[in-house]
C-alpha cells in the first residue's frame, strides 16, 4: 500500500496530531495526553532482541517494556501526578523529534500512521542524557472530537535500553 | 583514578558489622575484587529451561565479561558453552537467542554442533594434514565449568570444584518453589526486558533480600494511586524477613483464619490452580501460607538473582492478580548494571491468567514497572554519591534491628513454618546475610 501524498488532507492532520501530541509529553501534559487516547487503546512495546538475519523475528512476541490498555495508562499517569514519583521529581527534560510520518488509509474512520521517534530525556545536572530511538505504528480513528490515538506499536531500536526506566511515554 | 589504596579487610571488618564503607557501591577496585573471587566462584543464574524448549533452542547469556551460549542440543541436553571459537577466538554466535543445529564462526568458517562438539574445520587435509596436524576428534567449546539444573533455572559457576547446586541451594530451595514451581508443569519465562542503569549490582540485590523498611516511603506513590487492595506500608511491617541458605526475602502477613486454598484465592489465584499448587509444595510449604500465614514477597539468592511476588489490582472493578518476576543484576561496571528481567508465570496456568499476571507484572516490575522507576532512582542516586572522596569517610548504617551490642531486638520468629531464621518486622538481617557471603567471597584469595 502507499502512503498518501503528503498533501492530502488525512496526511496532514494525522502529522498535526502526532507533533501536537508531543507538544503534550514533552510540557508533561499527560492528563491533556490520556485525552488524545481512545478509551480501547493499546499501547504496545515489543522486546527488540538481537537474531541471526533469517530468524524470521526481531522483537519478542510475548514480552513487552509496554502493554498498556486504557486503565495502566491511567495508573501511570496518576502516578507522575502524586508527590511521590521521586523518578520523575525532579523531572526528565525531553524532546519528543516525530519525523518520517507517513499515512496510510486502512479503509473506515481509521488511519494508520507510521512515525519515526528520537526522544531525548535529560535528568539532573551531571548525568549523560539518554536517547531513545524508535518506529511507531499507530492507528489514529476519526471521532466527533478529532482524530483519536486508537493503537500505537513502538519498535524501539535498541535491544538493551539505556534509559534508566520508561516513566516517559514514546 | 583513585590511589588510595584498598584496606580490604578493614572494609570486610566494617561491612561484618554492619556499618558499610560508602564507597563500596562505587569503587573500581572492589569491582576488580568481586570480579575474580566472587564472580568466579559463585553459582549463577544464566537462563530458564521454558526458554529453549526444542532441540537447537540457544539463548546467549553472559557472566560479567563471559559469554555462554545456553542450547538445548539435539539430545534434548542443556549446554552451556563458552562462546568463543577455539580458533582465533572469535565470538561464535552473536545472536542472542534463536534455533541452529550449528553454529559456525564467521571468522574460518569452523562449525560447532549445538552439543558444543568441532564438526566443520574447513581445507583440514590442506592446512593441517588432516588429524595428524590437528585432532578433530573430542573438540568442542569449552563447557561452562560446573553447570546445575534446579527447577529448570540453569546455573552455572566458573568454578570446577564449586560445591553440587543442590548443596549450594540449600535451604533457600524450600523458597524457590513458591517462585519457579506452582505445579509440577513448573514456571515458564518471558523476556528478557533488558536495560542498562548506572547503578552498582549490589544495590539491587540487597534491596530485593530483604528492604521491606523502603516499601511504605520510596513506592508511596503506587498506594496513593489505589494500585494495592491495602495500604502497603502498614502492611510491609507485619511481614516477615527470612534468611535461608545463601537466599534471603521478603514476605507479606496474610489475614487471620483463612486457609491454605482462601489464602491464595486472597492474592489472586483462581481456583483453577489452587489444587496444583497444594499437590506441588510439600505439608511444610503449604503450611507457611496456611498456618504461619506469610505469603513470599521480594527475595534473592546471592549473588545477583532476584525474584519478587506481588499482587496489585489490574482493572478498576479491583481484580487482585498475582504476577512473578525474575530479574538478575548484571555487573558491567561498578557503576553500571544491566537488568535482566522476566515475567514467570506457571506454565499450567489458564490462558487468562498468564494474560492478566503479564498485565500486573508490566505495572509493577521491568523496564517500565511503577516499583522499578523509583528503586532505580534510588540505586542510581546511591552509585553516583559513592564514587567520591567523602564516601570514603562514610560507613553506611546497615544495624537495623541489633542492638548495640548486636543482638536482636526481637527474638526469631516461633511460628514461622519455613527453614532458616525469620524475623517480624522492619530490620537489615537479610543485607547483612547477603554482605557477609560477600565478604567471605571477597577475602578468599583462591
Amino acid at each position: 500500500m502507499k502512503p498518501l501524498p503528503y498533501t492530502d488532507p488525512a496526511h496532514q492532520a494525522a502529522h498535526q496530531f502526532l507533533v501536537e501530541e508531543a507538544a503534550l509529553l514533552d510540557a508533561a501534559d499527560y492528563a491533556g495526553w490520556l485525552d488524545l487516547l481512545c478509551e480501547d487503546i493499546r499501547y504496545l512495546m515489543p522486546v527488540r532482541v538481537t537474531t541471526a538475519r533469517g530468524a524470521g523475528f526481531d522483537a519478542l512476541a510475548d514480552m513487552g517494556h509496554f502493554d498498556e490498555d486504557m486503565y495502566a495508562l491511567r495508573k501511570r499517569v496518576q502516578r507522575l501526578a502524586t508527590d511521590h514519583a521521586w523518578t520523575e521529581d525532579p523531572p526528565s527534560r525531553t524532546r519528543h523529534f516525530v519525523s518520517n510520518v507517513r499515512t496510510f488509509r486502512n479503509g473506515g474512520v481509521e488511519l494508520r500512521v507510521e512515525s519515526a521517534l528520537l526522544l531525548f530525556r535529560s535528568r539532573g545536572d551531571t548525568r549523560e542524557a539518554d536517547l531513545v530511538s524508535a518506529g511507531r505504528t499507530d492507528v489514529l480513528r476519526e471521532t466527533a472530537a478529532g482524530l483519536r490515538l486508537a493503537r500505537r506499536e513502538i519498535l524501539v531500536d535498541e535491544a538493551v535500553l539505556r534509559t534508566q526506566n520508561l516513566a516517559v511515554f514514546l | 583514578m583513585n590511589f588510595a589504596g584498598l584496606q580490604l579487610e578493614s572494609v570486610l571488618a566494617d561491612v561484618r558489622r554492619g556499618m558499610i564503607p560508602a564507597h563500596v557501591y562505587g569503587d573500581p577496585e572492589i569491582f576488580a575484587l568481586e570480579r575474580d573471587r566472587l564472580f568466579a566462584r559463585s553459582w549463577v543464574f544464566l537462563a530458564h529451561e521454558s526458554e529453549i524448549p526444542e532441540p537447537g533452542d540457544y539463548v546467549v547469556r553472559r557472566v560479567l565479561a563471559d559469554s555462554f551460549i545456553v542450547a538445548r542440543d539435539e539430545s534434548g541436553a542443556v549446554r552451556a558453552m563458552f562462546n568463543m571459537c577455539l580458533h582465533r577466538g572469535m565470538q561464535v554466535c552473536r545472536a542472542e537467542m534463536g534455533n541452529a543445529s550449528h553454529f559456525r564462526c564467521p571468522y574460518h568458517a569452523w562449525t560447532y554442533r549445538n552439543d558444543g562438539r568441532l564438526t566443520g574445520l574447513p581445507f583440514h587435509d590442506e592446512a593441517y594434514g588432516g588429524e595428524d596436524g590437528f585432532p578433530r576428534k573430542d573438540q568442542a567449546l569449552l563447557p561452562a565449568p560446573a553447570m546445575g539444573i534446579h527447577n529448570g533455572l540453569i546455573f552455572i559457576s566458573l568454578d570446577a570444584d564449586a560445591p553440587p547446586l543442590p548443596d549450594y541451594l540449600g535451604d533457600f530451595a524450600f523458597y524457590l518453589d513458591f517462585y519457579t514451581r506452582q505445579s509440577t508443569a513448573g514456571v515458564e519465562l518471558r523476556g528478557p526486558q533488558r536495560w542498562r542503569i548506572k547503578a552498582n549490582w549490589k544495590i539491587g540485590a540487597e534491596n530485593f533480600a530483604g528492604d521491606s523498611y523502603h516499601t511504605p516511603h520510596t513506592h508511596a506513590s503506587v498506594v496513593d494511586i489505589g494500585l494495592f487492595r491495602e495500604p502497603k506500608a502498614s502492611k510491609r511491617k507485619e511481614g516477615a524477613l527470612y534468611v535461608a541458605g545463601p537466599g534471603a526475602g521478603t514476605t507479606y502477613k496474610l489475614p487471620p483464619g483463612g486457609d491454605f486454598a482462601g489464602q491464595l484465592r486472597y492474592v489472586g489465584y483462581p481456583d483453577a490452580m489452587i489444587p496444583a499448587m497444594g499437590a506441588a509444595w510439600s505439608a511444610q510449604q503449604r503450611a507457611l501460607i496456611a498456618d504461619s500465614g506469610f505469603m513470599v514477597s521480594a527475595a534473592t539468592l546471592f549473588p545477583n538473582l532476584s525474584l519478587v511476588h506481588n499482587w496489585p489490582q489490574i482493572d478498576d472493578s479491583g481484580t487482585v492478580v498475582p504476577f512473578i518476576s525474575l530479574r538478575q543484576w548484571q555487573p558491567v561496571s561498578q557503576r553500571e548494571t544491566e537488568v535482566l528481567s522476566w515475567f514467570a508465570v506457571d506454565a499450567a496456568a489458564p490462558e487468562e491468567f498468564k494474560r492478566n499476571s503479564y498485565k500486573a507484572y508490566l505495572m509493577c516490575f521491568g523496564s517500565s514497572g511503577m516499583f522499578e522507576q523509583d528503586d532505580v532512582e534510588n540505586w542510581v542516586s546511591i552509585t553516583d554519591m559513592a564514587a567520591g572522596s567523602m564516601a570514603r569517610r562514610l560507613n553506611l548504617n546497615s544495624r537495623m534491628g541489633l542492638t548495640s551490642a548486636g543482638q536482636p531486638i526481637k527474638p526469631p520468629l516461633d511460628a514461622f513454618a519455613g527453614p532458616g531464621v525469620a524475623y517480624q518486622g522492619f530490620g537489615e538481617f537479610n543485607q547483612r546475610h547477603w554482605l557477609r557471603q560477600w565478604s567471605d567471597h571477597l577475602e578468599r584469595e583462591k
